[in-house]
């Protein structure tokens, strides 16, 4: 029956008919959200507060200051001491790997330990970066450093592992020494698998700073959601799950985008011109 | 006097001498101020393994590489390469990676480019020298790649089947434009090729090597002034004593193929 | 050929750890320049763990407290196998079920699994249910995602090959899709259970009366490092083991899936 009404609407493309739906199967959801709470009120405002209730919810947190800020200081607070520990995650983490990848006995040496802190989730972190570190934007970063820390190593290694002995060997016959071949050859060919690493550390380290702000702090937005839930305040909980979802995807893209720009040989267009 | 470029007993084992493989056996090979030397043979024949090996990016196991007599020591700038997947730099614009050599030797500023400009003119390639690798088609790498060895004025040029990985047009153009290359600028070339044909179009001499583990089969020297030298490829393979020296190195490259399939 | 190098590696690897070892015991030692306080000496975390085994820390011995995370992570996560893999498998199959439900997961997958902890407090108390229910949507993606992704793995060749042997749909689903899938679904098992495993540490550490997260964070609160460090160890421990029996099962359930996954 919905494909009849599609296709007489024009709607005949499978990419078309697969927003169709999608659109449709959120509009239900949103419409039983609605009916169940406002209008037939099956559902009490303490379990699940109305779509109307959410939205004045989170523009009264953008306005009014929540535990001595608005949703922008929570947002710049999260975004800071995220932004630290992927910072020093990056920075300790890119020369690990590729250390790890050009001396195999700094590998040996370091691997089994690595492996063994890297089974432990950074979240089980937490109570021993608040142990040495008290409830400081250094617990916050800290977790997160080590969160994002691995999968700088994993993929900067495999990038360097994976450069091919032909562009070494080039840049040997052209006399470049091994921190020309390091800093031309060997760093180049291995961004893109830097690039994912840095991809998979944000969305590691942004998950943990949740965590981390859920236990520990006095703001951001994982604070936020903690106090919303001692306040009872399903909305709050809301305003902040939606922001930390929207942040992660904005991020995401951001970086994704921003490939492009940072390894502009990638574009990868054929003018073929020969 | 003694040979720019000299190979002296060179053998080549990868992994031990017992359980490894031989790659190179006792191959002498001289290479003379402004000669081209054309190796060809069949694939798998370590010819590449020789080239290495005369670039100085692997060590013989047994056996010397000399230049003017002395030894040749680690690869620089008195010899260049030229690799058959071009091997440029894919981070780096044509005139980064033509600039590479240049910079790692400590070349003037203004020299570096003013060799660049030269070369860019000389290969063609004036309008592509802020592109990437990825955006040129084959046989422009390979110009870029030429552009990269040249600039650096070696004594030696090693090329290791250059045009293998092109197209048969572009393939035929290039081979035309290095044999003018060779004819006008003299240089001194090592050329490694699976092809009879490309082989006897620009070598002064060629060796055919046997099947591995290589060794030198047969020398044979063209004449230097050959006619066929001076026009293009296509209108060589009309010409009866062109077509008299591909099918002699022909039968020699032959035999090795058809005795590798009897074993 | 690879033997000798391989063993050769081990003996330096546990060289290596040894050497790692007496690093920290010389760093915590009595007067070094660690204190006790911030990283206890390997000795201290030894005893500790054996009063752990022995005795309650708590409410519980060390031997309840692991039963009690095991006993909600595993819940959790095959609660959302036996939801997870017949809707990503259904997914993939009938696109209309895809572009009905994927939208909603899309919408859902970018908020971090814990961030759901205080809803599920609110909404469930801080029973076993809400920790489990954490679980279950921190294992569900991964499940789902990959079961999907495990049909859509499925080479399209064998499928008209099972066609053209006169195969009907739901035959290709059970005797071909399932089957080559299997791989796929294994490594499922594995990231669902990795993620499982962190997210319930987390929740644990926000809302329980047992389980190595709980404990964590109360010693962290009690200042006695020494515990901390136990069940951190044993947080570690577990997750090697739990990804260790994973690995054991493919081995018996997709052996010839072993060599790829090593590869890639």
């Amino acid at each position: 029956m919905i494909d009849a009404v599609l296709a007489r609407m024009g709607v005949v493309s499978n990419r078309g008919k697969s927003v169709a739906y999608g659109a449709l199967s959120i509009a239900v959801l949103l419409i039983a959200w609605f009916l169940s709470t406002s209008v037939f009120q099956l559902i009490e405002p303490r379990v699940l507060p109305s779509p109307p209730e959410v939205v004045q919810k989170y523009i009264w947190h953008i306005v009014e200051p929540f535990s001595g800020l608005t949703l922008w200081g929570h947002i710049l607070a999260s975004l800071e001491r995220w932004g630290w520990g992927v910072f020093f995650g990056m920075i300790v983490g890119i020369p690990v790997g590729v250390f790890f990848a050009w001396a195999p006995w700094f590998r040996t040496i370091v691997n089994p330990i690595f492996e063994l802190l890297h089974f432990i989730p950074p979240f089980a972190y937490i109570p021993l970066a608040v142990l040495w570190f008290g409830a400081s934007t250094a617990t916050q970063a800290m977790v997160v450093f080590i969160a994002a820390f691995p999968a700088f190593v994993i993929n900067s290694q495999l990038g360097v592992s994976q450069v091919e002995k032909i562009y070494v060997d080039a840049a040997r016959v052209f006399g470049a020494n091994q921190f020309a071949i390091l800093r031309r050859v060997v760093i180049p060919a291995a961004a893109p698998s830097i690039y994912t690493g840095l991809r998979i550390s944000i969305s590691n380290g942004w998950m943990a700073l949740v965590g981390a702000e859920l236990v520990v702090g006095k703001v951001g937005l994982g604070f936020m959601i903690s106090q919303g839930q001692e306040n009872a305040s399903v909305s709050t909980i809301f305003v902040g799950l939606i922001t930390i979802g929207c942040l992660g995807v904005l991020i995401d893209t951001l970086v994704q985008r921003s490939e492009r720009y940072v390894l502009p040989w990638r574009k990868n267009v054929a003018v073929n011109l020969g | 006097m003694a040979p720019k470029l000299e190979l002296r007993n060179i053998t080549k084992w990868f992994g031990s001498e017992d359980t490894g493989i031989c790659a190179v056996d006792d191959c002498t090979l001289n290479v003379d101020q402004g000669d081209f030397i054309c190796v060809v043979g069949p694939s798998g024949c370590g010819k590449s393994t020789l080239m290495t090996i005369g670039a100085g990016l692997e060590e013989p196991t047994r056996g010397d590489v000399l230049i003017d007599g002395r030894p040749a020591g680690p690869p620089g700038p008195r010899r260049s390469v030229v690799f058959q997947k071009f091997a440029l730099f894919p981070s780096e614009t044509v005139e980064q990676n033509i600039k590479f050599g240049l910079q790692m030797t400590g070349v003037a500023r203004e020299e570096q480019e003013r060799r660049l400009i030269e070369q860019l003119k000389i290969m063609g390639l004036e309008q592509f020298r802020k592109a990437y690798p990825s955006e040129l088609s084959g046989g422009m790498q390979q110009r870029v790649a030429i552009a990269r060895a040249l600039v650096m004025r070696p004594e030696i040029l090693l090329m290791d089947e250059p045009f293998g990985a092109l197209d048969a047009q572009t393939r035929t153009i290039l081979q035309e434009e290095v044999q003018r290359l060779h004819r006008e600028q003299h240089y001194t070339v090592l050329f490694i090729t699976h092809s009879v044909e490309e082989a006897v179009y620009l070598g002064d001499r060629v060796i055919v090597m046997t099947r591995r583990p290589g060794r030198i089969k047969k020398e044979m020297t063209l004449p230097r002034d050959a006619i066929w030298k001076q026009g293009d490829i296509e209108a060589a393979a009309e010409l009866p004593d062109f077509i008299e020296a591909r099918r002699e190195i022909w039968a020699l490259v032959r035999e090795e193929i058809t005795a590798g399939q009897v074993i | 050929m690879g033997r000798p190098a391989s063993y050769r590696m081990l003996m330096f690897s546990v060289a290596a750890v040894a050497g790692w070892l007496t690093l920290w015991a010389w760093l915590t030692r009595d007067g070094g320049p660690v204190p006790a306080l911030y990283f206890p000496p390997p000795e201290d975390v030894l005893n500790r763990f054996w009063r752990m085994w022995t005795r309650p820390y708590i409410g519980s011995t060390l031997w309840q407290h692991i039963l009690s995370s095991l006993y909600i992570v595993l819940t959790g996560w095959a609660a959302a196998a036996v939801v997870g893999i017949p809707l990503g498998i259904a997914m993939a199959w009938w696109s209309k079920l895809k572009w009905i439900v994927f939208p909603i997961f899309q919408i859902i997958r970018p908020v971090p699994p814990l961030a759901w902890i205080p809803l599920t407090i609110l909404w469930l108390g801080i029973g076993d249910v809400a920790r489990m229910s954490v679980v279950f949507i921190a294992a569900l993606v991964p499940w789902l995602m990959n079961s999907m992704l495990a049909v859509y793995s499925v080479d399209k060749l064998l499928i008209d090959a099972a066609k053209a042997l006169g195969a009907s749909d739901r035959q290709i689903l059970t005797r071909v899709v399932c089957r080559t899938a299997l791989p796929t679904l294994v490594a499922a098992a594995r990231m669902a259970l990795g993620s499982a495993w962190s997210t319930l540490v987390a929740a644990e550490i926000l809302a329980a009366t047992a389980g190595l997260g709980y404990v964590a964070v109360n010693a962290s609160q009690l200042l006695d490092t020494d515990v901390l460090i136990v069940a951190m160890i044993m947080i570690g421990i577990l997750g090697i083991a739990l990804t260790a029996l994973i690995e054991l099962s493919q081995r018996i359930l997709a052996p010839w899936s072993l060599q790829a996954e090593r590869r890639g």
